[in-house]
């Protein structure tokens, strides 16, 4: 057994470092070299006086961070060496461009997961099996009681609850990178043919999904005096940070709704104050992280973001596979 | 197919917040399914059935067994979800998923006359392997409506109240005579349903029941703008609400929950059917102190209340008697319209007939309410005040020009409660919530000072606001001394204000001390544990009131 100094990849002040090539992974405060997964905003800051990621998540993090930025980018499966480490981006099918990173250094192999998920996403690239020596996974979702359902389901009940009441504005609050574009592509699959209306922050990422390729269905960009009758029946896509506060007086007869993975549990689905809630998640379910973890035939797993414990204590008992903690 | 529709309609009722949808979607419910299953969904929806078949502890045990999953892991996901039903329903979408069965359709009624009421009768081998069987055949959807039901926690936001007005529209009939149909036993049969549809007001059938419910508000500062002569004023008892009724011979007692209690009760009502005339009298029932002429303390009447025929040394034990404040009707002719005022003059009018006319002495079980006579506002403050002293929790105001409407209509009663008690105490422990505050630590347990030493002496787990509530999980997760299940120890620091209605003497806590209906009233974050009070305060408080 090594000491957590001696591992390649470790916990500092809270973030993911490699020492050995003095770079960060996601890190939460600025940095000499930090490696970006994917462009959500819990996974980069300001500030980094380097940044490296893929194209798409180069991109989309210039429209969050500005235009002058130091970014290097790298296409997936492209390896790169930095201090006699070999590095390379893999699909992770989270959002667009979001990927797993994986390290080889003196034929150790270890993979860093990102945000990931298996389900189906026609919105970004689909997840890639990477195999590896040691595995750091993101665990969000890690209880057997997350069991997503798959998405078009999802999709059709959010069209029947939309054209169930067709008196109604239909805000759906979801996060306005991913998630958002991912359930335009779903919902326009669906029998629901009315007006969908966005939120500035969703059109922005709407229209660089579409100039990198991806189809996503032309949408109306909110204003806060449109009609009340010309939102009639209508869905609306709003981010979450909206949901409390001045900005819904802008609506009249409305009902409201947020798809989150976190809504498949009633007692957070009364809690949130949505009327409805639609589990659908761009994170792996207590499935798909077992089946990384098995597919990726790693021999040593670190979990984070997430509940770990119970995670840990099934894989160790059940299947045997060493789950170590990190010093945080 | 119906049973789909049932879930369906949980779903939607589930996620509607507005009354008017949640009526209309009820409405369409009952207009396009089949009678029986329309009257097992009043049924299950008025929450006339808890009947618990099987306990959430033996759905986890036998999950678990089922579908080789360790115990610990259930338990641990049950701290997420904090719904038994809900998180055996949640697990079985990854384990009845590719299906292997051909998915049976049953319907509400099949269901709950059939299929649930014959597992109860199979041994526990045949039980395990039928429940199984009905999990791997029953569409997904329809899982958690069949865990809550066999687990006896079937509960949704709909009131008796959404499901009288929902027929009420439906038929186009007044509210109160479907409140009246729904009152007491409602057995599910294609009858009853009809019954309750029926366009057909008959009387004979409406009579047996009780009237509903005339509820108090609790006090608004505007009612002391109007004169202290338009209003009675009563001691508010804190006993069951029961409305006694007599028609043809026939002596019924209701409670509020619409429960009959006659069985738990037959000393009443043995005496009551030596009356001659036919009534109906609202009021109390209480376990009385005969000799102070004063109530004893509603944790006696509790020891009346779930045991039915009860022997006579328990009817000597316990004495009860019930204090009449109302008459509704009086030989066939309904009162309530009349009002308030000359109501009481009927009632003490009849009263004093049936003391002196009755052959049984009926004044050890039955009296009228006493009324109170403050001067002023301050003077009816003072009453108030005192009420401690005659073991009520303080007042209950009536306009004495009101007739008895139904429910909980406004500026009719009002309920005047007496001050509550409160001592400040520290925070010790804390344990997860279920329902809808799982996931979050909201059972907390105080502590007052003995000497050096903190002694735990109330549990609480109302009065913060939701807030307030995740402001104190997070401090909780972060200053956890140790963990013993779902209960965490915690660092002493944060003091409440914890308010209370009783308090006496108990050998079954180590405090000595037990206090009803302790809640949080303010969390102090003005004061250190040192300022927090002692046991010696809480006895203090108690000789004070006794």
């Amino acid at each position: 057994m090594r000491t957590k100094q001696e591992y390649l990849i470790r916990y500092k002040d809270g973030n993911l470092y490699c020492e050995l090539a003095d770079i960060w992974i996601d890190p939460s405060k600025p940095v000499k070299k930090a490696l970006i997964t994917h462009a959500h905003f819990d996974h980069f800051t300001f500030g980094c006086e380097e940044y490296i990621s893929t194209k798409e998540t180069a991109i989309l993090l210039k429209e969050r961070v500005g235009d002058n930025i130091k970014i290097n980018t790298f296409e997936y499966g492209e390896e790169f060496k930095i201090n006699g480490i070999n590095i390379s981006f893999h699909p992770s099918g989270h959002i667009l461009g979001s990927s797993q990173i994986r390290f080889i250094f003196a034929e150790e192999k270890w993979l860093i997961s990102g945000d990931f998920k298996l389900q189906k996403d026609q919105t970004c690239k689909q997840y890639e099996t990477v195999k590896t020596d040691y595995l750091i996974s993101e665990c969000t979702f890690g209880l057997p009681i997350f069991k997503w359902d798959e998405s078009n389901k999802v999709a059709n009940d959010i069209s029947k609850w939309i054209t169930n009441s067709p008196e109604k504005s239909s805000l759906l609050f979801c996060y306005s990178l991913g998630k958002a574009q991912r359930l335009l592509n779903e919902i326009s699959q669906t029998n629901f043919k009315g007006n969908i209306y966005s939120h500035g922050s969703i059109h922005k990422m709407n229209n660089i999904y579409r100039k990198l390729g991806i189809d996503i269905k032309d949408t109306i960009k909110i204003e806060n005096k449109k009609k009340i009758d010309e939102l009639k029946g209508s869905l609306i896509l709003l981010p979450p940070s909206l949901s409390k506060g001045s900005y819904l007086k802008n609506f009249k007869n409305i009902q409201t709704a947020f798809a989150s993975g976190w809504m498949s549990i009633r007692a957070l689905r009364k809690r949130s104050g949505y009327d409805k809630g639609f589990a659908i998640s761009d994170h792996a379910d207590w499935d798909g992280i077992l089946e990384i973890v098995k597919k990726s035939e790693a021999k040593n797993v670190f979990f984070h973001h997430g509940d770990s414990e119970a995670l840990s204590k099934y894989l160790v008992e059940k299947e045997s596979i060493n789950v170590l903690l990190f010093g945080k | 197919m119906s049973l789909n529709k049932f879930s369906e309609l949980f779903g939607d009722l589930d996620s509607i917040n507005s009354t008017n949808n949640k009526i209309e979607v009820l409405k369409n419910y009952f207009s396009s399914n089949a009678p029986i299953d329309n009257s097992w969904a009043i049924y299950l929806l008025a929450g006339k059935s808890n009947k618990r078949f099987i306990s959430g502890r033996y759905l986890k045990n036998l999950f678990s067994q089922i579908y080789e999953y360790p115990q610990w892991l259930i338990d641990t996901c049950y701290l997420k979800v904090g719904d038994s039903a809900e998180l055996i329903t949640l697990l079985l979408k990854n384990k009845t998923n590719p299906r292997k069965k051909k998915l049976s359709n049953i319907s509400l009624n099949e269901l709950l006359s059939e299929t649930i009421p014959a597992i109860s009768k199979l041994n526990e081998e045949e039980k395990n392997l039928e429940i199984k069987n009905l999990w791997e055949s029953l569409p997904e959807d329809n899982h958690l409506i069949f865990n809550k039901i066999l687990t006896g926690t079937f509960r949704v936001g709909v009131s008796i109240g959404l499901i009288t007005k929902s027929i009420s529209k439906l038929i186009n009939i007044d509210e109160e005579i479907i409140s009246h149909r729904l009152m007491g036993d409602f057995k599910p049969s294609i009858d009853s349903y009809e019954f309750l549809i029926n366009k057909n007001i008959n009387l004979q059938e409406l009579n047996s029941k009780p009237f509903p419910f005339l509820l108090a508000n609790t006090i608004e500062d505007k009612i002391f703008k109007n004169s202290i002569n338009d209003f009675q004023f009563e001691w508010k008892y804190d006993g069951i609400r029961i409305q006694l009724i007599k028609r043809s011979g026939n002596v019924s007692l209701w409670t509020r929950g619409q429960e009959l209690v006659n069985e738990s009760f037959p000393e009443l009502v043995e005496k009551m059917s030596h009356i001659k005339d036919d009534f109906v009298l609202d009021g109390e029932l209480l376990v009385w102190n005969f000799k102070e002429q004063i109530a004893f303390d509603f944790s006696l009447l509790q020891k009346r209340i779930n045991r039915k025929s009860p022997n006579r040394s328990i009817q000597i034990k316990y004495p009860i008697i019930f204090i009449a404040y109302d008459l509704l009707e009086i030989n066939g002719r309904d009162i309530r319209e009349i009002k308030l005022e000359n109501r009481r003059i009927e009632l003490e009018k009849y009263f004093s007939k049936w003391q002196i006319k009755t052959e049984n002495n009926i004044s050890d079980i039955f009296k009228i309410c006493d009324l109170i006579f403050p001067k002023d506002w301050p003077d009816a403050l003072t009453y108030k005040e005192k009420s401690r002293e005659n073991n009520t929790e303080g007042l209950i105001i009536k306009k004495k020009t009101s007739i008895y409407s139904s429910g909980r209509k406004k500026g009719i009663w009002w309920k005047y409660k007496v001050d509550p008690m409160q001592l400040d105490a520290v925070l010790i422990y804390a344990k997860g919530g279920s329902g809808r505050r799982a996931g979050l630590y909201t059972d907390y347990s105080f502590a007052l000072w003995k000497d050096k030493e903190l002694i735990k002496f109330a549990s609480a787990y109302s009065g913060l606001t939701n807030f307030e509530i995740k402001e104190l999980d997070k401090w909780i997760r972060k200053n956890t001394i140790e963990k013993f299940g779902p209960v965490r120890s915690l660092k002493p620091e944060m003091v409440f204000e914890i308010s209370f209605e009783k308090i006496q003497i108990s050998k079954r806590h180590k405090s000595g001390i037990a206090v009803r209906f302790p809640r949080i009233t303010k969390w102090r974050k003005d004061k250190k544990i040192n300022d927090a009070d002692s046991l010696d305060n809480a006895y203090e408080l108690m000789k004070k009131i006794s």
